[in-house]
Parts: C-alpha cells; sequence; structure tokens
C-alpha cells in the first residue's frame, strides 16, 4: 500500500510539472492582457487587474473591427463548407471509385501547400476578381483546408449509417432531397456538428493567407496581431496584443472540451 | 439506385478554383518581372538564380535542419508521454488535456505567447539571466534558433501524443495480458507487442510533423522575424519577404513553386513508404 502511495505521489508530481509547462505560457498571456504597461515592463507574473487593454480590444476599432471579421469570416466558412462537403462526402462515402488513393492524395497536398505560394496567386486571382479584402475572398480562399478535411470527416461519419437504409427510403420513392432532409441530415447531426467546429477552428487559426487577401476591410484577428507585431516599438502594445491572443484561444478551448474524442480524426483525416 | 454522383461537383469546382487554377498565375509570373519598371519574359532566370542565392540556400538548409531537429525530440517525446498518459482517469486526462492543448491555439498566439515569455523582462528570459545565462533572442542568434525549437516541441508534441495515445488506448488488450502472465517485462511488452502496432501512426505522424515543420512561419516570424541578421529566416519566411516585401514577384513565383513541389514530392516519398504493402492511403 505505502509502495502504492509513492508511486500515485510520482504520478501527481509528473503531472503537476507538465500542466505548468504547457499552461504557463497561457497563464502569463491571460496575466499580461490584464496588467498596466508599468506592470507589464517590471515582468509581473500577477496582474494589477488593470482591465484597459481589455477595454481598448473592445473599443479600438481595428481590433473589434479584427474580431468581428474573424466570426465573420470563420462563420461563412462553416456554412459554405458544409453545404459544398455535406453532398461530396455522401457520394465519397458511398461510391467507390478507382482514383480513390491519387484523389485523397490530392486532398491532402491541397492541405500541405504552403500556404505562401497559394496566398501569392490569390493576391492577383482575387485583386482582378475584385474580391480581394472581402469576407467572401477569405471565406473562397479557406475552402482550400475546409473542403478536404470536412469531406473527410463527414465521410466518416457518413460511412457508419447503414446502407440499407439508403435503399429503403429510394425504394419508397424518396427524392434524392427528401432523403437528404429526413433522414441523412438527421443521422449526420453529431458529425455536422463536429466538423463545423473544426472548419471553425481552421478559419479561425489562419493566419498567413489572411495577412495577404485581406487589408483594411476584411482584415482577420489573427493577421491584426501580425500587423501589431510588425509595428515599430510594439512594446507598448504588448498589453492589448495579449488580449487579442487570449481571445483567438477561446475556440480551441471549447473544441478541447466539447470535441475531444473527434480530435483525432480532425487532425488525421480520420485516417487513424 | 440512382446515380448521384454529381452532388460532388460544386465542391470539386470550388476545390479547384482554390486549388489548382493558383498554379497557373504562379507559373505565369514565374517567367516574368511582374510589378516592376518593364514587365518582360525572363524564361527560367529565376529558376537559375535560386542555385546562387545564398540567402534562400540559408533559409532551406535551415528549414531543413530545424525539421530533423525537431522531428528528432517530438516523436520520441510525444511516444513517452502516450505511453505513460494514454490511460483512462483523471490525472491521465488532466496531463493529455494540458498537452493537446497548444495543438488548438492558433500559431500567431503562440508565438506571440512565447515572445512575451522570451523577452527580456518576460519569466523565461528573466529566469535565465537570474541563472547567469545572458539570454536575448534579439542579439544572440544560436539562442534563437533553440527558442524556435523549444517553442515548437512545446507547440507539436501535441499532435504526436494525440495520435499515439489513441493508438496506445485502441490496441488489443488481450496479447498484453498474456504476455503479462508469462511474465514478460513491461519493455518487453512495449518492444515487441506495442511499437510494432505503431508502426503505421508513428510513420503517419512523421508525415503530417515534417510537413508542417517544412512550412514553419507564423510562430517562428513573431517570436523572432527572422533575425538578429536572416540568422533564423525559414523558407517561407524569405518567400514571403522577396515576393511580398521586396515586391520582386516573379523570382517570389519561382521561389514558391519550386518549395510546393519539393514538399508534394516529399509528401510522396513518405506515403509511399507508409503504403507499402498495407494499402491504407
Amino acid at each position: 500500500m505505502s509502495k502504492l502511495s509513492a508511486k500515485n505521489v510520482l504520478a501527481f508530481i509528473a503531472v503537476a510539472l507538465i500542466v505548468v509547462v504547457f499552461a504557463f505560457p497561457i497563464y502569463y498571456t491571460v496575466v499580461t492582457s490584464l496588467s498596466s504597461k508599468t506592470f507589464i515592463s517590471q515582468g509581473s507574473i500577477v496582474p494589477d487587474m488593470y482591465l484597459g487593454n481589455w477595454r481598448d480590444l473592445f473599443t479600438l476599432p481595428r481590433w473589434y473591427n479584427a474580431i468581428r471579421n474573424s466570426i465573420i469570416i470563420a462563420a461563412g466558412c462553416v456554412g459554405v463548407g458544409l453545404v459544398l462537403s455535406i453532398p461530396a462526402a455522401y457520394v465519397f462515402a458511398r461510391i467507390k471509385f478507382g482514383g480513390d488513393r491519387h484523389f485523397f492524395f490530392w486532398l491532402l497536398t491541397n492541405r500541405m501547400a504552403p500556404p505562401v505560394a497559394l496566398s501569392i496567386a490569390y493576391l492577383i486571382m482575387f485583386k482582378s476578381m475584385g474580391i480581394w479584402d472581402t469576407h467572401y475572398g477569405a471565406i473562397l480562399a479557406y475552402q482550400v483546408f475546409n473542403i478536404p478535411i470536412a469531406i473527410w470527416l463527414l465521410a466518416s461519419f457518413i460511412v457508419s449509417i447503414p446502407r440499407e437504409i439508403d435503399y429503403a427510403a429510394f425504394l419508397d420513392g424518396y427524392s434524392l432531397w427528401t432523403y437528404f432532409r429526413k433522414i441523412l441530415l438527421p443521422a449526420l447531426r453529431p458529425g455536422i456538428a463536429v466538423t463545423a467546429f473544426f472548419i471553425w477552428m481552421y478559419s479561425w487559426n489562419e493566419m498567413f493567407m489572411a495577412s495577404v487577401i485581406t487589408s483594411a476591410n476584411a482584415k482577420t484577428l489573427t493577421a491584426e496581431l501580425l500587423t501589431t507585431v510588425g509595428r515599430l516599438g510594439w512594446g507598448i502594445e504588448y498589453g492589448v496584443a495579449a488580449a487579442g491572443a487570449v481571445v483567438t484561444l477561446i475556440p480551441g478551448l471549447i473544441l478541447l472540451y466539447w470535441a475531444r474524442r473527434y480530435l483525432i480524426r480532425g487532425f488525421t483525416f480520420g485516417r487513424l | 439506385m440512382r446515380n448521384y454522383a454529381w452532388l460532388f461537383a460544386p465542391a470539386l469546382v470550388i476545390l479547384l478554383i482554390v486549388g489548382v487554377v493558383p498554379i497557373f498565375p504562379l507559373v505565369n509570373y514565374s517567367v516574368q518581372t511582374p510589378f516592376q519598371e518593364v514587365n518582360k519574359f525572363v524564361g527560367l532566370t529565376h529558376y537559375k538564380k535560386m542555385y546562387s542565392d545564398s540567402r534562400w540556400i540559408n533559409a532551406l538548409q535551415r528549414t531543413l535542419l530545424f525539421s530533423v531537429i525537431v522531428l528528432a525530440i517530438e516523436i520520441p517525446l510525444g511516444l513517452v508521454l502516450a505511453y505513460f498518459f494514454h490511460r483512462p482517469g483523471v490525472l491521465n486526462s488532466v496531463a493529455s488535456a494540458a498537452i493537446i492543448l497548444p495543438a488548438l491555439f492558433p500559431y500567431v498566439s503562440i508565438g506571440l505567447m512565447w515572445r512575451l515569455m522570451t523577452s527580456t523582462v518576460g519569466p523565461l528570459g528573466k529566469l535565465l539571466n537570474m541563472m547567469g545565462i545572458e539570454y536575448n533572442i534579439a542579439i544572440n542568434a544560436t539562442q534563437a534558433f533553440a527558442t524556435i525549437i523549444i517553442m515548437d516541441i512545446w507547440h507539436w508534441t501535441s499532435l504526436v501524443f494525440l495520435v499515439l495515445s489513441a493508438s496506445f488506448a485502441a490496441m488489443d488488450p488481450t496479447p498484453i495480458m498474456a504476455a503479462r502472465t508469462e511474465g514478460a517485462t513491461r519493455w518487453q511488452i512495449f518492444r515487441y507487442i506495442q511499437l510494432p502496432n505503431l508502426t503505421f501512426p508513428i510513420l503517419f505522424v512523421i508525415l503530417l510533423r515534417f510537413i508542417d515543420a517544412l512550412k514553419i512561419f507564423d510562430e517562428a516570424y513573431v517570436l523572432t522575424s527572422g533575425g538578429p541578421g536572416f540568422s533564423t529566416e525559414f523558407a517561407t519566411q524569405y518567400i514571403r519577404n522577396v515576393a511580398l516585401e521586396q515586391w520582386n514577384f516573379g523570382y517570389g513565383s519561382a521561389l514558391s513553386l519550386v518549395y510546393l513541389f519539393m514538399i508534394i514530392i516529399l509528401c510522396l516519398i513518405i506515403m509511399n513508404v507508409l503504403t507499402r504493402g498495407k494499402g491504407v492511403i
């Protein structure tokens, strides 16, 4: 018994150490967001509960517009991504076709392409299409990584819905539309929710493309953080930047809490 | 059974627009000098220039070195953490939640956190200075590079852990229990029963991590902006600098195409290793 409890103490210490290592940078960012300039420059690890940074975040137009743009773009990506991907995932889960492996590879390269290559091209394409620096442009661009992951996630949920239900529905004379509305979508609800979360997270987290294809009108929160860091003498804005960073963490925290058992699928294309 | 394959079309069209069409303007610009005084056709000049562009070659080598180092640390570290914390239980779920957390945050915010931590007044910077190490990543190139590596390990051991702990948990417990009753040591069980089952997940996570490491931009840029000098400039940073700051669009397009194809070829090689005799992907 004493041996067991010694082992438990060791395990407890190890876990505590891990939590400190991984949580401390997050804690310190929260502290910075709640500290006044003098407190930050003294490097204190407890905040003086100065709320000015948070007030700035929600009253300075460039910050609250950035938050608003990030929300609009992420929500738009969820809507557009789901509408495009649910039918595609249905086909993908139900019909086996020859180029399966190559198709998977192509989808993967879309996700693996360095954003720098795509962004340069988007800059030119979107300017000529008139959607540069608009929410539409960002929503369109983000489909390059959202559609592949959404198709894969949704397909992995659809394969668990028995095919016999499809046959029965079609025999009963259901149109494709009625089948989707009355059978597939209700059965797919958890899959749709998980996919929506992942699309939201990937779109919300994206920074590189946003910094190239959005500017004054549609700049996202992550791109605004980059701009702030690039500004000369940004040290004076540590506090509000930290507050902005804390806001960017929220979707990830929600995902960890709510969709933890699906995380692995969202990160590995459901291939494991 | 009716034919509904056309349902794939809308997603496919959008994917072609954002995934394939962009290649054409890139190819087109890579043989010209767009947005400069005279836009003329220069053939393969930009592609030849890469061989003698020492800043590019340095950035490329640095990116490869960085990727190899972080993989060499993250894979074993993730494996060890997964081995100890994959079982259910309160302590284990607290630990795994903490480890997984960084994977869910925007890269730019990770960079920002670490910039706050490692500034001269930040806790990490202060701690090291108190220990007698003159730590300042704005001046010391080696420290800057090491800090980026540590930040990446902090950020991405999460993914290795996530994949491998799920694989540990999904293993059939019967052979493990049988081996235990036969008196096998923990090491023997790990080496001869668990590890062989992890080959595919390990290779898969190497693929994911390697390609992500090659694309490093946000965190490193926020932390050091490539400095001091160009000493921590990675490949994507240099391409971005050429195309969007020096506004040398032709050369930038050529660089990004070459980098894109390098990653695709690498991806192909690793995928072939992965699917050998398996055909899973």
